[in-house]
């Protein structure tokens, strides 16, 4: 069992590597028919893994995992009489195991739509898909915030490159777009963590959770503070936050509709809300981050669903959706307390499938309709039963009805909101979702519901693997809100809660 | 004799015969009556098989002790009839106008029509029983509002395409009864118990306050008084003629006068001058005074005798509010009084619309001699209304006279006026009518005005009988049937103490032959008797706003409900302006704006994340402190 839990954080780095490895040794014949099956692979084995992890953990009453390749960790704690300050290992622990089991889901619904969109280089693509991934793990299992930045950047590029992977004129400007405000970013987090440095020597978490950061004392302390607001704001761009979400929706409108999956589903979270994750949890006595987290939120739900209502194409809506539902994350973020972050987390969750489910359906209706225009669609619902019924359920999904997983995310958001204080907050987080609603409605409204438009009488419904698809993350979604009182359960047992 | 009655009256004291007898039986007969409806001779002997059995019940339980009867029903209602000797006396008095109206009807219906009518008021007759035998409060209201609802049912008979009478009535009878409930739940909390015959003299302060006013409005509006009265007028022109000698005249005035009295004397503590007892002296005055009023320029007959009810009751509560013996005992007896002549006078309209086909007084003229006995009782009817001395209208109106001078002058003037218009009305009416060259309507023969059969006249003959013997012999009535009823010691019979007021009222009598004879002179024949004071400056605008119905308080009501419908109407679009104009407007706007500044241009972009991160840096320094 110790073996076991101590085992399996290592196929998180050793299973992108090795299929690395193979799709490169395949000819590109095999690798051009079969590379996205070799994506899936690696989703599957990397939610079981992290699943099982996960399970195992929470079990076993361990915090976190630690483990490095290569090296041996201990050899510094010794000699610095068992302190694990300036140890360099890669740990894991429940967050991040949640997390990497959702990259495994959306992972897994971006390679089952790309089986039918990305028809050739499937090669090239595999291995940017595990560039991706990897970048993903590594920001996930570092444990100092350098490191962080480097696999941060890793995820970055490989977004470029998948974004333009097919040399669109679309595609290129988005990804252009993508990398101009990518930069800004870079920018931004560089120099926070340069300031960092000048003041603690030391990026690793340990070290700098024991930081104080004392804005009101000398020089020194004020430019840390200042660089925390930096670090803030290069996190809050990547995460897609108003006012710096503007890249998001032409990224996500040019990239092939796999790419929108990965992009809005996991790589802004991963990117952008874990790593905002992080710094609350080494500052969490900065209440500044935590207010502007708070601001940036409300902003953030506001302009993403006043931006949504007005919008005429399928893949915008969802894009701006995205930026909206950032801001719930980040309101869950700014409570402070667990719950909050609990919430955070299982928003994360319910946003990856049903953002997935809904950019599924894009998928679907583009090959049939070879449109995505809302005003050219009318009546969907009636000859494309299965899709119609997954948007239904992601759009409740995400209005927070039950039983639905929205709805608890959203709960517990609140909830937590209420607990912190911020009862006004939590009270308008309540309110502003009937703008959530009136959106995804007129898209549904627009797209399924009604009479059959003439143009579309003869179009059958979605065959091959976009259907598996949107059957496995409507089934994901409607389980994981049926089943959540179960998790509650869990978490409190294991002391979480 | 008498031990028959008390026989029957104590078999009528086991549980649940007084209602099998005395309510389901009537009912009972009702439906009989509709199913022979066919059948002319059929429907009148069992109708008055039924109207007989009734009548034989009713003094029963008058001269035979009463009726003391509880039985439990459906184990949480208790069905509990008392009759006090003062209700007895009413059920007597209705069973005997039963008897004779429905005589009245069946004549007036040829084979085949009224069944739906006969039903409804054999039912009401059972109502009118249980209602004034009931002991429990709660069951006297549920007859009570029985008789509602077969008002409404008569009053639609024929009227379905038009039910604008049946719901005015019910609009407004029903008003009055739920004043009456509300009353009936405060007495009920004032005085602690359901049962009327243990309230007694009940404080007339707070809750029981509320019940008491509560209560007497609903029995106002019942009896037909202002404010509630303005349906039977028209209901005299929409409503069958046997219709209002069986309603207006006779079981509604019983019913509220009924309860009235027994407010007055039995339940509440009302001491003469107090401010109950003004208030109904006031309505009983007013109703008096504004019902001849109208009365006097009407033209038409049944309208005429209709306004002469609502102001013969103003009489009734007039005497009954000023809660002095005298004026209890005149109301009372002027109301047994107006159910004989009222009751007659409507017949007399019955037969002369049966004979004629119109009541309308322009139409005809002078046919007094072709119906010598219908002119007859007639003029015995109106010699009663006016109050000629000798009569009995006289005798009732003197004891009202006296009571309505001992509490006030101004009740006793507006009395008195009201006796000068009524005589001048009549006047009218007979010298119209009846008196004169004859002048048949259009299309009539005048060999086809002739006397209306046995079946009419004989009950309108024995009204008019009673009402002579009533008035030669009213020891008996005065004191007898009222007095000892209503304990009260003093014998108010004979002829009235103060002569003065005796010669007052002759002189009121004298003034009004005075008025019709210079009024027909004056105006030309003796339906424009009175059109000197109908056009007089200043009464002419009055009576042309009241005809044109702008005094009528149901009216006003309906006008004010309206108002309130457009005001809600109004708020109403001003909501949905603001929940489908306003909120998706700002929505759309605020969204269109942001669209537009989002245009694609990355240096845009790159412009608006640097303002964010100064103002993310601006809310850090501001979270320094």
């Amino acid at each position: 069992m110790e073996m076991l839990i101590n085992a399996i954080p290592y196929l998180f780095i050793a299973v992108p590597i090795v299929i690395l490895i193979i799709n490169n040794l395949l000819p590109a014949s095999v690798t051009d028919k079969y590379g996205v099956r070799g994506g899936m692979i690696l989703a599957v084995t990397n939610f079981a893994a992290a699943a099982v992890e996960f399970i195992l953990l929470a079990v076993s009453g361990k915090s976190e995992v630690r483990f490095s390749i290569f090296w041996d960790y201990t050899e510094k704690i010794s000699s610095n009489n068992g302190a694990y300050i300036n140890a360099a290992y890669f740990r894991v622990n429940l967050i991040t195991l949640f997390l990497m089991a959702c990259i495994g889901i959306v992972m897994f619904a971006s390679n089952l739509v790309a089986e039918e969109t990305v028809t050739k280089k499937r090669g090239s693509y595999l291995n940017a898909i595990i560039t991706l991934t990897l970048g993903m793990h590594g920001m996930l299992i570092v444990t100092d915030l350098f490191s962080l930045y480097v696999f941060l950047e890793i995820v970055g590029i490989s977004s470029f490159v998948l974004i333009s992977i097919f040399k669109t004129q679309k595609g290129l400007e988005g990804a252009f777009k993508y990398l101009a405000m990518s930069s800004f970013a870079t920018i931004l987090i560089l120099f926070g963590l340069s300031f960092l440095f000048m003041t603690n020597e030391s990026l690793t978490y340990e070290s700098l959770k024991s930081l104080t950061i004392k804005p009101n004392g000398n020089g020194g302390a004020f430019l840390s503070y200042i660089a925390l607001a930096a670090l803030t704001a290069g996190f809050a761009i990547k995460a897609g936050a108003a006012p710096f979400h503007s890249w998001l929706p032409d990224a996500h409108q040019s990239a092939d509709t796999s790419i929108s999956i990965l992009l809005s589903g996991i790589v802004i979270k991963i990117a952008g809300i874990y790593g905002l994750i992080v710094l609350t949890d080494l500052f969490s006595e900065v209440y500044a981050i935590r207010l502007s987290l708070a601001v940036i939120g409300v902003f953030t739900i506001m302009v993403g669903a006043l931006l949504a209502m007005r919008q005429k194409h399928f893949k915008r809506i969802c894009a701006y959706s995205s930026v909206s539902q950032m801001g719930y994350i980040l309101l869950g973020l700014s409570a402070g307390s667990k719950l909050g972050l609990i919430g955070a987390l299982y928003h994360i969750f319910s946003h990856a499938v049903f953002k997935s489910t809904l950019f599924t359906n894009a998928a679907a209706l583009h090959e049939r309709l070879h449109t995505l225009e809302i005003d050219e669609m009318g009546g969907l619902g009636n000859v494309m039963p299965t899709t119609s019924f997954s948007s239904i359920v992601a759009f409740l999904s995400t209005a927070g009805i039950p039983p639905f997983s929205g709805f608890w995310s959203k709960l517990l958001i609140v909830l937590a909101l209420w607990g912190s204080g911020a009862k006004v907050l939590g009270g308008a987080a309540l309110i502003i979702s009937i703008f959530t609603a009136a959106y995804f409605l007129r898209l549904q409204k627009k797209v399924f519901f009604g009479v059959t438009n003439e143009k579309w009488r003869t179009v059958r419904e979605v065959g091959g693997s976009i259907l598996a698809g949107e059957v496995v993350l409507t089934a994901f979604t409607i389980i994981g809100g049926i089943a959540f009182p179960l998790v509650l359960l869990l978490l409190s047992g294991t002391g979480l809660m | 004799m008498t031990g028959l009655f008390t026989s029957v009256a104590e078999f009528l004291s086991r549980p649940y015969m007084f209602i099998a007898f005395m309510i389901a039986v009537p009912a009972l007969g009702g439906v009989l009556v509709w199913l022979l409806r066919r059948f002319g001779a059929a429907r009148f002997i069992v109708s008055l098989i039924f109207a007989l059995s009734n009548l034989f019940f009713a003094a029963s339980v008058y001269y035979g002790g009463g009726v003391n009867t509880s039985a439990p029903f459906l184990r949480a209602l208790q069905l509990s009839f008392i009759t006090t000797e003062f209700s007895a006396m009413c059920l007597f008095a209705a069973a005997v106008l039963f008897l004779f109206v429905s005589a009245y009807s069946l004549s007036y219906y040829k084979s085949g029509q009224g069944g739906v009518y006969m039903l409804y008021y054999f039912i009401s007759l059972a109502m009118v029983n249980g209602a004034l035998a009931s002991d429990n409060i709660g069951m006297m209201l549920f007859f009570w509002e029985g008789l509602l609802c077969t008002l409404f049912g008569i009053l639609l008979i024929g009227n379905l395409n038009n039910p604008r009478t049946a719901i005015k009535a019910l609009a407004i009878s029903g008003t009055a009864d739920l004043f009456m409930m509300l009353g009936i739940v405060a007495t009920i909390q004032a005085a602690g118990t359901v049962s009327i015959s243990e309230m007694s003299s009940l404080p007339v302060t707070k809750m029981g306050a509320l019940g008491c006013v509560m209560m007497l409005l609903g029995a106002l509006g019942k009896a037909g008084a202002m404010p509630f009265h303005s349906w039977i007028p028209n209901a005299a022109s929409d409503a069958p003629t046997p219709f209002l000698a069986a309603f207006p005249g006779s079981f509604e005035k019983i019913l509220g006068i009924y309860l009235i009295t027994r407010i007055f004397t039995d339940m509440y503590d009302i001491t003469p001058g107090s401010a109950i007892s003004v208030f109904v002296s006031i309505v009983g005055a007013v109703t008096l005074f504004l019902g001849v009023g109208m009365a006097l320029v009407q033209k038409d007959m049944k309208r005429l005798l209709s306004y002469h009810a609502i102001s013969q009751v103003g009489y009734m509560i007039l005497g009954i509010g000023t809660a002095l013996p005298v004026g209890i005992v005149g109301g009372t007896y002027h109301m047994l009084n107006n159910i004989l002549y009222k009751s007659g006078l409507f017949i007399v309209a019955g037969a002369i619309e049966k004979r004629t086909k119109t009541t309308d007084l322009h139409n005809f003229h002078g046919i007094g001699r072709k119906m010598p006995a219908t002119t007859a009782c007639f003029i015995i009817f109106g010699l009663s209304i006016a109050g000629l001395p000798g009569t009995n209208g006289f005798f009732s109106k003197e004891l009202i006279f006296d009571a309505a001078l001992e509490t006030n002058i101004v009740f006793y003037i507006l009395a008195l006026v009201g006796a000068f218009m009524t005589a001048a009305s009549f006047l009218k009416l007979g010298g119209a009518a009846f008196f004169g060259r004859l002048r048949t309507p259009d299309g009539i023969d005048e060999n086809e005005i002739r006397e209306v059969n046995a079946g009419m006249l004989t009950p309108m003959c024995a009204l008019a009988v009673l009402c002579l013997a009533f008035g030669v012999y009213n020891t008996y009535p005065i004191d007898t049937l009222i007095g000892k009823s209503l304990k009260i010691e003093e014998s108010f019979s004979g002829w009235p103490h103060s002569s003065t007021l005796v010669i007052i009222s002759c002189a009121v009598l004298a003034a009004a032959v005075a008025n019709h004879i210079y009024g027909t002179r004056h105006n030309g024949g003796a339906l424009k008797a009175v059109d000197h004071i109908h056009y007089a400056p200043g009464l002419k605008q009055v009576y042309a706003v009241a005809e044109a119905g702008y005094l009528d308080p149901y009216r006003w009501f309906m006008g004010a409900v309206n108002v309130f419908s457009a005001a809600c109407t109004w708020i109403e679009r001003g909501v949905s302006w603001i929940y489908d104009k306003a909120v998706p407007g700002i929505v759309n706007g605020v969204g269109n704006a942001l669209r537009q500044y989002s245009n694609g241009s990355l240096s845009r972009y790159l412009i608006t994340a640097l303002v964010g991160l100064l103002a993310l840096i601006a809310i850090f320094i501001a979270a320094i402190r």
